[in-house]
């Protein structure tokens, strides 16, 4: 298999960043929630999950595997697919700490060494969902699933991503970029490569792949959040009035 | 439908739409009445081939105005119903039927309790008219309702990022968000009218409930140089860089 270039650079920007991390991963494993995104917010409140009990679920772009492991303690039969082998090391130190095993796998979401219609859930937060193209990796994550199969991923939000300030490294209210031709994004002091799609395009992409879109759902930051650590996503106040993350539900047909 | 059944709004906007018809067609009429084309800036449907083979098609425009989408869908083969929540438009459509020589159904009511009858429709559509001034939890069920199985609702309007972009002292486009998305749905315009936009999240969930499956959402962005009479040239340098219009295109299952 090889990388696509982007990959390539994701995965050397990800062994970066992965010490990071590892330190914070026991945290993340040990939580007992479901939660989404930079503002914790409970699954149990938003319902982008279907019931994982007895279901095959992938994660694409698993890093620590954090979200695997919450679903594998809800009885889905997990398996966590990452470009970075440092991030899958974290992974596995984690699975021994917490004694909690499931397969993983060193592959790009945009390749992945797995045969086709062998899931029933495809799940993405902060993972593939953003740092691979969704051109290559919506249609492997269509080939993965069995028919009926969802596929629930979060991005940034996409206004975030239009008022997004290269310097502070947080969004304000300009719009800084045009919404039409969204899709690679590099940005000053950042060695990775991102990608973020306008709805029009995702709802396109989804549908052009055999997906029906289910939901949208913009997460809005719960009142008196306190900051997190993640300030790139934007504070408190401007994810009160504006989304900084979005979750699509979609559910493959056939 | 009597005036005392309509909904706060639709009473208001009755009164707007019927107070700023001369001036409406004044201003338009000449721009619109040009086949089937889509909104501020009418994009061709031969190019965003929204609605597909309107022929033989019973076909509903909701909030027809003087109906120039409905004699150019009777032009194609379609058998089409205007519906308006103003007289004075529909006083308008139809002087302009009788000169064009054509003839369909005007029905003087609100989108958001349509007089007619459940499953009569293969198509809805609306080149913003209803949907930017109805309650869209009233009209989408309405439209699931009159829609036969299989059928198409096809509207366009404005955009959220279009609401959040108006700078409300100076009346005009910013490149700068002015208000929250979180929370969108009705807006009391100046001019008397009352607007209604939702989250994009809170269209998918409103289709969906009410039995639509989401097929397309085009985002519309104008050719260069494009022309409008709704719109200025600085608005249109805006539209260039940030979708002003959308149409959704959904089917009922």
């Amino acid at each position: 298999m090889t990388l696509s270039e982007h990959a390539e650079r994701n995965k050397e920007a990800w062994t970066g960043y992965a010490p990071e991390y590892a330190a914070n991963a026991e945290r993340a494993w040990g939580q007992e929630d479901v939660t989404w995104g930079v503002w914790q917010i409970p699954d149990a409140e938003v319902h982008a999950l279907p019931d994982v009990a007895g279901k095959d679920v992938v994660e694409l772009g698993c890093g620590t595997a954090y979200i695997s492991a919450w679903l594998a303690r809800k009885g889905a039969r997990v398996t966590g697919v990452d470009v970075t082998p440092a991030q899958l090391e974290t992974a596995r130190a984690m699975q021994a700490k917490f004694d909690l095993e499931f397969p993983l796998v060193e592959a790009s979401a945009e390749d992945v060494p797995l045969p086709d219609a062998s899931f029933d859930l495809a799940v993405s937060e902060y993972g593939a969902s953003i740092w691979a193209d969704p051109y290559l990796w919506i249609p492997e994550a269509s080939r993965l699933l069995r028919p009926g199969g969802e596929l629930v991923f979060l991005v940034n939000g996409t206004i975030l991503v239009l008022c997004f300030q290269e310097q502070e490294i947080r969004p304000d209210e300009q719009l800084r970029r045009p919404y039409f031709g969204m899709h690679r994004f590099e940005w000053p002091d950042d060695p990775g490569v991102d990608f973020h799609l306008g709805y029009g395009d995702w709802i396109r992409l989804l549908r052009a792949n055999g997906f029906e879109v289910e939901d949208l759902i913009e997460l809005q930051a719960p009142e008196g959040a306190p900051p997190h650590r993640y300030e790139a996503i934007a504070g408190p106040e401007w994810a009160r009035k504006w989304p900084s993350e979005e979750i699509w539900r979609a559910r493959k047909t056939g | 439908m009597n005036a005392p059944d309509l909904t706060e709004h639709a009473r208001k906007n009755r009164e707007f739409w019927d107070g700023q018809s001369a001036e409406y067609d004044e201003r338009n009429a000449r721009f619109i009445e040009r086949g089937l084309a889509w909104g501020l800036w009418q994009i061709p449907e031969a190019e965003l081939q929204v609605l597909g083979d309107v022929g033989s098609k019973d076909v509903l425009e909701l909030g027809c105005g003087a109906a120039e989408w409905s004699r150019s869908l009777a032009g194609a083969g379609a058998r089409p119903v205007g519906l308006d929540n103003s007289q004075v438009r529909l006083d308008r459509a139809r002087a302009a039927n009788e000169a064009a020589g054509v003839e369909f159904s005007l029905l003087h009511a609100s989108a958001e309790a349509i007089p007619l009858e459940d499953d009569s429709f293969d198509i809805v559509m609306a080149d913003w008219g209803a949907p930017t001034f109805a309650d869209p939890y009233l009209y989408v069920p309405e439209v699931a309702r009159v829609l036969r199985r299989g059928g198409l609702f096809a509207f366009s309007g404005a955009t959220p990022l279009n609401w959040l972009c108006i700078d409300e002292q100076t009346d005009t486009y910013v490149d700068r968000l002015e208000r929250p998305y979180f929370g969108m749905h009705r807006w009391e315009a100046p001019d008397g009218s009352v607007e209604f936009m939702l989250p994009l999240g809170e269209w998918i969930r409103l289709f969906r409930r009410s039995g639509f499956l989401v097929e397309d959402l085009i985002e519309v962005q104008p050719p260069e140089g494009a022309e409008s009479t709704y719109r200025t040239p600085e608005e249109t340098a805006w539209a260039r860089r940030w979708p002003m219009e959308q149409i959704w295109k959904v089917r009922r299952t």
